[in-house]
């Protein structure tokens, strides 16, 4: 096979001038809000063992290759993982709660549709220990706070909880092997996929009935009420709608209740997920421009029992979202003063000089372009 | 601006016209050859059916009309909170009348459909491991010429199947049109799209 050499593999990226520049901007925004709010920055490597990457989802999705010494090693298809290993090894002394952030390159194996890249720029930050509501809490108002920032309009948390769905998949006293299916189904919000997931089960009507509420259960905070009401069976599923709850009044008192909403059927995500789990979405974007959630089990994995909850921006979506809504003024590069001299000493000794009063220079021996 | 809905130009048009009707609904009349129509309230694309997935996932459509059998062979990222009731149907192995059909003493069974993604994960579920002919039409002929032993194809009456000659073996899936939503339309434009799935819910009914 012999490709062209200037032929690019798919899904690799490339940023010149002033889409870098713009990329740039979004970025320093965002991480100038992390900064703010008082949160670290943490540049993990590019690679580490496989073992570390904990996220079943991305497993198939991970770039893996053997090191010389026969380890397994892995490209980063994420951060939190990454960011939770840190927690526990390097920074173990550190007291919680640690507040850390990051932006950066993953790289994953994807098919490149609707959003979905093999090459992107996530910036997103972890909070492990603390009072688990308040961070919840913090890392909504972040959220929000670096979208108003970036200037977007029209956007919207949508908060879920996945103690809702466990709660009642309990309740249901389901197979585990039915529960990806029916889980499947209610992610799409389909109430009849829903009916055909527990037919034969030996779920209770009501409980089935609930389940099927959760296709249908999202919209503004009133959407806890019924909620609260049609799971009331259910104690954990109770516990999680209280847990929504009592973050989401706190966020409304603080002015943002009208970038929330609430999504009962929103269960998608990574396996690790335990409690509250938000994605953002945004008007002139098809697709969710970040999102993020509570773990409270992952970092105990690598050896410190630390509940946690973060969430991350994909720059790429951001800088799209932004480019659609009109956000993006152009950023024409500044002018440079040429500097030129027919004698090559006196011409680099000329740009030197001014360079030293960081005067933007273009370098030229008046020899031909 | 207005909701943009995505609709299939082709079988499911009749359906999707009489439910809007009933629905209150504008919807475009099928004059000229605009495919981007505004009607009323609305905006309407009007595209293949296997493309109204991906309107729809991408959020150049906020919501659309599509086959549940579009949505399993295309597996787009969609919502699909309603069964709207009408073009039902079944997508269905079928294999020459008479011959009968053992894909578990062939080597290699071919299976000539346009749901490949389809027929491919019902047989590979199943411990099969088969080549899928993906073909744009008329798979009907397919198992007669040679170029398959069997068909994954949707069937309505039955009808087209016995005229090739051939029998059902068993269901893949059954369908019918459902209303697909945007994930990211479904929250940043709430208000304007349940008032639009409550008038359809009704008229479904």
């Amino acid at each position: 096979m012999t490709a062209r050499l200037t032929e690019v593999p798919p899904g690799a990226q490339c940023f010149v001038g002033e889409e870098a520049r713009l990329r740039r901007r979004i970025e320093e925004t965002v991480v100038a809000v992390f900064e703010g709010w008082d949160y670290e920055e943490i540049i993990p490597p590019l690679f580490d063992y496989a073992s570390v990457f904990a996220l079943e989802a991305l497993a198939s999705k991970t770039y893996s290759f053997v090191a010389r010494d026969g380890s397994v090693l892995a490209l980063r298809p994420d951060f939190t993982s990454l960011v939770a290993k840190i927690a526990a090894g390097r920074l173990r002394e550190r007291p919680a709660p640690l507040r850390l952030y990051y932006s950066g390159e993953v790289v994953r194996y994807e098919p490149i549709k609707a959003g979905q890249q093999s090459e992107l720029h996530q910036m997103g930050l972890e909070h492990l220990g603390g009072d688990p509501r308040a961070a919840d809490a913090e890392v909504l108002a972040i959220a929000a706070e670096c979208l108003e920032r970036l200037g977007a309009s029209g956007f919207v948390l949508a908060l879920g909880h996945v103690g809702v769905f466990a709660g009642l998949v309990e309740a249901a006293g389901l197979a585990p092997e039915r529960v990806l299916a029916l889980r499947d189904r209610v992610e799409s919000k389909d109430p009849a996929g829903v009916r055909q997931a527990l037919a034969g089960t030996d779920a209770p009507k009501a409980v089935v009935a609930a389940i099927e509420r959760l296709t249908t259960l999202s919209g503004g905070l009133e959407a806890l009420d019924p909620a609260l009401e049609a799971f009331s069976f259910s104690a954990k599923a109770s516990a999680a709608l209280e847990e929504l709850r009592t973050v989401a009044h706190a966020l409304e008192s603080a002015g943002l209740g009208r970038h929330l909403a609430v999504d009962l059927g929103e269960v998608r995500g990574l396996d690790y997920y335990t409690g509250l789990v938000f994605r953002v979405f945004a008007r002139d974007l098809g697709f969710e421009v970040g999102g993020g959630g509570r773990y409270d089990t992952l970092v105990a994995r690598y050896g410190r029992p630390l509940p946690a909850v973060g969430f991350m921006l994909g720059l790429d979506r951001v800088a799209l979202l932004l480019e659609r809504q009109g956000r993006l003024a152009a950023m024409p590069r500044a002018s440079a003063l040429a500097v030129a001299a027919s004698d090559l000493g006196a011409g680099i000794a000329h740009a030197v000089a001014r360079r030293a009063e960081s005067v933007r220079i273009r370098f030229g021996n008046g020899g031909p372009r | 601006m207005s909701l943009t809905v995505a609709l299939s130009k082709g079988k499911l048009l009749a359906g999707s016209d009489a439910l809007f009707r009933r629905a209150g609904l504008p919807f475009p009349n099928g004059e000229g050859r605009k495919l981007v129509v505004p009607a009323g309230e609305l905006r309407f694309l009007l595209v293949k059916d296997m493309d109204v997935p991906t309107y729809v996932e991408y959020g150049v459509a906020d919501c659309g009309v599509a086959g549940k059998d579009v949505l399993l062979e295309t597996g787009a990222d969609v919502l699909e909170p309603l069964d709207l009731g009408f073009g039902r149907c079944r997508v269905v192995v079928a294999s020459p009348a008479g011959r009968g059909f053992a894909p578990d003493r062939a080597a290699t069974t071919r299976v000539a459909s346009k749901y490949a993604r389809l027929a491919r994960s019902h047989f590979l579920e199943r411990g099969y491991g088969v080549e899928v002919v993906r073909l744009a039409g008329s798979v009907e002929i397919a198992p007669g010429l040679g170029l398959a032993d069997c068909i994954v194809d949707v069937v309505e009456t039955g009808r087209t199947l016995a005229e090739n000659e051939l029998q059902e073996v068993e269901t893949v899936a059954e369908s019918s049109a459902r209303l697909i939503v945007n994930r990211a339309s479904f929250h940043a434009r709430r208000a304007e799209l349940q008032g639009l799935m409550a008038r359809l819910e009704e008229a479904s009914r």
